[in-house]
């Protein structure tokens, strides 16, 4: 089973991003930031120039437009000045050239003073115009006396050339037309007037072509009346003081004022009816002193602005997200093979010492910790291989140590209670091995009809050789048991046999009591165990003081001691290994004589089941888990 | 008839008009502008409209030539007549402008002026002037006349701010000439005195109309222009309405109470000044040159 799905909390790819991601993300909020102002700022000033350059690009369109026209008029004022005054038809020929050269010219007109092309012609002023295709000619005293009309007499008094103010020309259909004048001089004497006409008709048409942004464009004379503006009201009705005045904005009047005084300049209004800010960027058109203008929504030139500082943005947050990849691509790279070591790993853990990590390319640490964790896994492999063998022998023998152990507590007796038959007395016994085969045993059985033999012995040493030691000494004491000879007799001849050929040197310490269940008379010998204690059913105790006789096994001439007790009816004698004093709890502290002589104090006048359970309750409670050596322990009552 | 295009000069005829305050007279008007080439007054005499409007001295004028023309309502009394200069030009007062370029208009226009220099001691340099302020904005005329509601404003609106300038109004200088009044034929106000009463009534109603509703008075001034071709702005229009309003409802240094009167010592003021110019023989009796219908049982 695979189970590939790692979880990690905090993975080291968002660590490494957010690490090296966030820095990097400040430092360029920042510079984008200062972008933002800067190129910002930038641009703006470059929209401004931009704009300056394309109004003044316009104006001066118009203004070479308006040149030619006029420049037409001051040929002719020029020739009239120094040449003999011509003929009228060669003064329309000559007129009617200038419009075949220039389809700009609607009209010329040659006025002279009062009496001076003839002296009994008072007016003359020819005058060629178009009609349709064709060119008409006329004489302009025919129609009116021009001596006061503006165009003849404000250049008249000014002595200079004079663009008049636009005006409907009624008799050419009226289109508007602006007319320009030039006075004639020969000989520092003026002698007329002489005028070009220009329809302003072609101005619409070429304005309204003019596309500046989302704007518009408009054209005021030197009154400020707008000639050119796509609210076709407002042309030839209002100029750029009424609309001031109208809506109630002093800053347009100033504007206009710069406007008609022929200075470039930039400003910014606000639309009469939305509030909206507009840019106003004007320029003078010199020839005849009038003044282009661009009206650009602010909001458009702050578009092609930003746009050009969104793109300047776009680039640096392209390339952050490219170093963002970049991160994420060395991040994965360093935590892939990682996440496969803990796959890895986790597999192991579960068992599976076959995995071996693969594909991980490179010669960096992450590489070198690959190769390693390839190794530990191979030598995880071969060392559980090892140890699984050595398991194995272990647990051979452990089984064969589970067979000693059964047959050993198959030696021991398991009936209890052992005689029921005989109600004189009650017997219990309990052996709790600390390991597999005891060292501990304890035994009974009937001499005659009258006597039982009771024994409880140790066997130095623990494990198989303590228990087939045990064994021995089991069967031999079962054998030398003689109710003739007395139990101390008894020992010293299984002492004898036992000394013999006991090249391990073991030894046992064993009592031996030959018990008489009518009487309640003891006899028996004690070889080196622990001093029984009998107990009154009333609490009160005593013990069986021993002869300091040594344990089988070590001299085989070692005369034994017999002693003598009577157990009173109710009373218990318990004999015990050295297991049960010494038990040790997980604090190191021993069990003691003392503990145990109390706790069977307390409980004597129980059934003997009972106290033999208190006590190895008690046991258990005192050393937990602890035991490292055998516990036996042989309760004998004498029943009332 | 009135004496010119339309304009806010002519609005209280035009709203009594519209508001049908000649209608609820009995009467049906139609107003007729003049193109500047005919004179209302002569139209009058000629029977091709039955009432004009027209300027005191003109009427004056034709009185005395023992033309049957009378005077029923004055409605303009102030004089929007003036002499304009650019301060620049250096000219502060009238003696100042002593042998410079000054344009006139003919006729009616020129007799404040005539008289004005006269008081003045001057000889100046008199041009003709067209119905346009280019000679004056480009600097060939010195002083200019213009009507206040008028020309004056036109300056204005050609971006010279009024500090930049000189203003002389006559009717500072004992020459209020007071301009627009109602003229019919004399035979017309005996024949039905009450309908010239209820045609001056129903003109100074349209006149009040139209001092309390600007706003509508200038959207119907300024359609009429429109219809006309008139090359002018609201602004301009709303200019004018508020000097004819001062023009008529105020004389030279006081308030009016009785509008549409005309005062005997304006009248005599303007009949003593065509006489010394010789521009009269003698002066027309006042009793039988005005006729103030609205107050006569």
């Amino acid at each position: 089973m695979k189970n590939d799905n790692i979880h990690v909390k905090r993975p080291l790819g968002r660590k490494l991003l957010f690490w090296i991601g966030a820095p990097l993300l400040l430092v360029y909020v920042i510079v984008i930031l200062f972008t933002y102002y800067w190129s910002g700022k930038n641009a703006l000033y470059q929209m401004k120039e931009y704009l300056f350059e394309l109004t003044e690009h316009h104006a001066c369109m118009l203004d070479g437009t308006f040149s030619r026209v006029s420049q037409a008029s001051v040929g002719i004022a020029d020739a009239m000045g120094i040449l003999p005054t011509p003929e009228n038809d060669q003064l329309i020929a000559l007129m009617e050239k200038k419009l075949k050269d220039n389809k700009n010219i609607f009209g010329m007109a040659i006025a002279f003073e009062p009496y001076y092309y003839r002296k009994n012609v008072k007016l003359f002023s020819p005058y060629v115009s178009r009609s349709g295709d064709k060119i008409q000619s006329s004489n302009l005293a025919d129609s009116y006396n021009y001596l006061y009309q503006d165009w003849y007499l404000i250049p008249q008094l000014l002595g200079t050339s004079y663009w008049g103010e636009p005006y409907f020309d009624e008799g050419g259909g009226n289109i508007l037309m602006a007319t320009y004048s030039q006075p004639i001089y020969r000989n520092d004497m003026f002698i007329g007037i002489s005028t070009a006409d220009i329809s302003l008709e072609y101005l619409e048409t070429e304005m309204s072509n003019i596309r500046i942004m989302a704007g518009y464009t408009f054209i005021i004379t030197r009154t400020g009346t707008f000639i050119y503006h796509p609210e076709e009201e407002y042309m030839m009705n209002e100029s750029i003081f009424s609309l001031a005045e109208q809506y109630d904005q002093l800053e347009l009047r100033t504007i206009g004022k710069k406007m008609i005084a022929g200075e470039r300049g930039m400003a910014t209004i606000d639309d009469f009816f939305t509030g909206e800010k507009k840019w106003l960027v004007y320029s003078p058109i010199k020839e005849c002193d009038w003044s282009f203008a661009a009206v650009i929504p602010e909001k458009e030139i702050m578009k092609t602005v930003n746009s050009m500082v969104i793109k300047q943005i776009a680039i640096m947050i392209i390339g952050l997200l490219i170093i963002l990849l970049v991160i994420i691509w060395a991040a994965v790279g360093i935590t892939n093979p990682i996440r496969k070591l803990v796959i890895s790993a986790d597999r192991i853990a579960k068992g599976d010492l076959n995995e071996k990590i693969v594909g991980i390319k490179g010669h960096d640490e992450i590489h070198q910790l690959v190769k390693a964790f390839n190794k530990m896994t191979y030598d995880l492999k071969h060392y559980i291989q090892d140890l699984t063998k050595a398991t194995k022998a272990r647990e051979a023998v452990e089984s064969e140590l589970r067979i000693a152990r059964s047959i050993q507590e198959s030696l021991l007796p398991r009936i209890f209670p052992p005689f029921p038959d005989k109600e004189e007395f009650d017997l219990y016994a309990r052996n709790i091995p600390a390991k597999e085969v005891a060292g501990d045993f304890f035994d009974f059985f009937m001499l005659d009809e009258e006597h039982i033999a009771v024994i409880i012995a140790d066997v130095s040493g623990k494990g198989v050789s303590a228990g087939l030691f045990m064994a021995v000494t089991r069967t031999l004491i079962k054998t030398v048991c003689d109710l003739k000879i007395g139990p101390a007799a008894s020992l010293e001849r299984a002492n004898y046999v036992l000394c013999q050929d006991n090249d391990a040197c073991m030894f046992t310490t064993l009592f031996l009591a030959f018990y008489n269940i009518k009487t309640g008379h003891m006899t028996w010998a004690n070889a080196g165990h622990d001093e029984p204690i009998v107990a009154a059913p009333n609490g009160s105790i005593r013990k069986l003081v021993t002869f300091k006789d040594i344990a089988l096994g070590i001299d085989d001439s070692h005369t034994y001691h017999e002693g003598v007790t009577t157990l009173d009816k109710g009373e218990i004698i318990v004999l015990y290994t050295d297991g049960v004093i010494e038990a040790t709890s997980p604090e190191k502290e021993l069990y003691g004589e003392k503990r145990f002589i109390e706790k069977i104090g307390e409980i004597a006048d129980k059934p003997i089941i009972t106290i033999i359970n208190e006590i190895t309750k008690d046991l258990d409670g005192f050393q937990l888990d602890n035991q490292f050596d055998d516990i036996t322990i042989l309760i004998l009552k004498r029943e009332k | 008839m009135v004496q010119w295009f339309p304009q806010a000069q002519f609005a209280g005829y035009i709203m009594a008009m519209e508001k049908g305050f000649y209608e609820d007279e009995n009467m049906h008007v139609t107003i007729k502008f003049s193109d500047g080439a005919d004179s209302p007054l002569q139209e009058v005499l000629d029977k091709r409209v039955d009432f004009c409007t027209g300027w005191l001295s003109q009427a004056i004028m034709l009185r005395s030539e023992n033309k049957p023309i009378i005077n029923i309502s004055q409605i303009l009394q102030q004089s929007s007549l003036i002499l304009v200069a650019k301060k620049s030009s250096g000219i502060a007062t009238p003696q100042d402008m002593k042998d410079k370029r000054i344009s006139n208009w003919g006729g009616d226009f020129s007799i404040q002026p005539t008289a004005f220099f006269r008081k003045a001691d001057i000889d100046v340099n008199i041009i003709p002037q067209s119905f346009r302020i280019d000679g004056f904005l480009m600097g060939a005329i010195d002083v200019t006349s213009a009507m206040y509601y008028n020309e004056y404003h036109k300056i204005l609106q050609a971006g010279i701010d009024e500090d930049e300038l000189v203003t002389f109004f006559f009717s500072d200088y004992d020459l209020n000439f007071p301009e627009d009044g109602i003229y019919c034929l004399e035979e017309t106000c005996n024949a039905n005195p009450i309908l010239c009463r209820n045609f001056v009534h129903a003109s100074l109603k349209g006149w009040e109309y139209a001092f309390q509703h600007k706003e509508e008075t200038l959207d119907v001034v300024m359609k009429y222009c429109r219809q006309y071709h008139m090359q002018t702005n609201r602004s301009h229009q709303e200019w004018m309405l508020n000097a004819i309003e001062s023009a008529l409802k105020y004389r030279v240094g006081d308030t009016i109470t009785n509008w549409g009167t005309l005062s005997k010592k304006d009248y005599e003021t303007v009949a003593d000044e065509l006489l010394k110019q010789d521009l009269i023989q003698s002066i027309p009796s006042y009793n039988d040159f005005y006729k103030d219908v609205l107050h006569e049982k």
